[in-house]
């Protein structure tokens, strides 16, 4: 193992959209993973990149900006990820619901994001396999959906061409620093390192990869669900949810559902996908319980229990397999994507918790623009980590 | 493990995988069973792996001249048998 300009850690969605961008930029790079390429978080989730999930103002503008970055990158590259746009759709059950999803529209559209309001008729036009009885919803235009995992191999193989250096089945250790504090090497079950450059995509294991140079990283690891289907003939067109799905993903949001007490008790919010292999994705949940991907079958009669609800047809469809995995939260919601200012040379781009495959293309391009002192595309201040200054947090401070 | 298979053999019926993408999904660097079902969808088909996993267990072995033991299975996933959203969303299963 020579020397690096760069040491990315973590190839996950982030990570790899990392070390593609900075190996495009002139880098070099070496791409560190404890297992395969993605075969953290981003094997174990949705895949779609929206805009109508996040909170108006840097939210929505990074979603936004990262489905420009797919968009040309799905153009350039010659590994398919299966990027397609066929819009999402947002689902109200309550006139209560459907006011505040009226609200959100409003300041999405006034900064220009191509959202509206659908009445009954249209949803059932666009989905006619929805339940009769809902109120209205949201189109979102621009949200796109790929494949996740593929998504990490086309960065890898794409930079490879450019001389990116993966070193998978390497796990990191420690990182070494110099007498001045600042990064000197990543040292690995394997073999150290050297580099005078790491970035810490470490998705939910981010925090631990933080402790190795005493810094505590506010991010942890929150537990999603989904279930597969059959192949089938369509049951969705595009990426359907309900609009209390918000309310699962922010806790200030503030209305109730008229649930299950099963569905209250694991955060339950449904969703639905299909995908390029003629089947669908259901889910999902939220909720706090450590690093644990076990699958539990109360949680998947929860998830089942609330698609029926929107989409009844799926009754009779069989599930074939479910999936659990651990969403890198951040305090705060937002991710961290900068430099640490106590330790030279120590970049973190991490806690995107539900949104890292919809966020990693704009983190690429960004950590990008950051190490070779550029501007970024736009302010990003508020993802610096120096926001938790002076804070020190619990490991179970999430739950 | 000293059969060589032809490229264009299919292993995975489901989802129509041939031997060839299987050492093409190796040589981008799966190293079990779960890679090369992400780089193929090799076993993610009706029969979830039951008939065509061995097979790519020994493909591996055979690539990677590992010792059997080192090729590691699939990760099991429940359900063990397909079940409706149904009778899942019902309780009918314990
Ligand atoms: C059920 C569910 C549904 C989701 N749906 C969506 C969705 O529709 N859209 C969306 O945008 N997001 C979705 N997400 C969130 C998304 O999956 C994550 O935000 C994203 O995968 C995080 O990517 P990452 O690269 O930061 O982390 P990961 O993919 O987890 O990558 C981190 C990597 O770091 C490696 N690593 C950790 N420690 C070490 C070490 N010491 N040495 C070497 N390597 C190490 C790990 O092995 C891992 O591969 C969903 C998540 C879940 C759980």
């Amino acid at each position: 193992m020579n020397s690096f300009d760069v040491v990315v850690v973590g190839a996950g969605a982030v990570g790899t959209s990392v070390a593609y961008h900075l190996t495009k930029k002139g880098f070099e790079v070496a791409l560190v993973e404890r297992g395969d390429i993605a075969s953290g978080t981003s094997s174990h989730c949705d895949a779609v990149a929206l805009i109508c999930d996040k909170k108006p103002g840097i939210d929505t503008q990074m979603g936004y900006a990262s489905i420009q970055v797919f968009k040309e990158l799905a153009k350039e590259f010659s590994y398919d990820f299966e990027f397609h746009q066929p819009g999402s759709l947002y689902v109200c059950e309550t006139d209560q619901e459907y006011e505040v999803a009226a609200d959100y529209v409003k300041q999405q559209q006034a900064d220009g994001y191509a959202m509206r309001m659908v009445d009954p008729y249209e949803m059932q036009e666009m989905e006619p396999y929805l339940a009769k009885d809902l109120v209205g919803g949201i189109w979102t235009e621009p949200d796109s959906s790929m494949s996740p995992y593929k998504l990490c191999f086309a960065f890898v193989e794409e930079a490879k061409k450019l001389g990116l250096k993966v070193f998978d089945h390497h796990t990191v250790q420690g990182i070494k620093l110099n007498e001045k504090g600042s990064v000197e090497g990543v040292i690995t079950d394997r073999g150290t390192i050297k580099t005078k450059r790491v970035v810490n995509c470490g998705g939910p294991w981010a925090r631990e990869l933080g402790k190795m140079v005493g810094l505590d990283i506010p991010i942890f690891p929150r537990k999603g669900t989904i279930l597969i289907s059959e192949k089938t003939a369509r049951v969705c067109n595009q990426k359907v949810h309900e609009f209390g799905y918000m309310l699962s993903k922010f806790e200030d949001i503030n209305f109730k559902r008229n649930v299950s007490e099963l569905v209250e008790k694991h955060n339950v919010a449904f969703n639905i996908e299909p995908t390029k292999a003629d089947n669908f994705l259901l889910g999902g949940n939220r909720e706090y319980k450590g690093f644990d991907i076990n699958t539990e079958i109360e949680v998947m009669r929860a998830i089942a229990e609330r698609g029926i609800r929107f989409f009844p047809i799926i009754s009779e469809i069989n599930m074939i397999r479910a999936y659990s995995g651990v969403r890198p939260y951040c305090e705060g919601h937002l991710p961290i994507v900068s430099e640490v200012e106590e330790i030279p040379g120590y970049f973190i781009a991490a806690g995107h918790e539900g949104d890292g495959i919809s966020l990693s293309g704009i983190t690429g391009r960004m950590v990008a623009q950051i190490m070779a002192g550029e501007e970024t595309d736009f302010d990003i201040s508020k993802l610096n980590f120096s926001r938790f200054k002076g804070q020190t947090f619990a490991d179970d401070m999430a739950e | 493990m000293s059969q060589n298979y032809d490229d264009d053999m299919l292993v995975c019926r489901c989802e129509e995988i041939t031997v060839g993408e299987i050492r093409e999904a190796i040589r981008q660097g799966a190293r079990d069973v779960t890679g090369i079902k992400r780089r193929t969808r090799a076993g993610m088909g009706l029969c979830q792996g039951r008939t065509c996993e061995k097979l790519v267990q020994a493909i591996l072995r055979q690539e990677l001249c590992n010792a059997p033991e080192e090729i590691s299975a699939a990760t099991p996933r429940p359900p063990v048998r397909p079940i409706t959203f149904g009778a899942l969303g019902r309780g009918e299963v314990e």
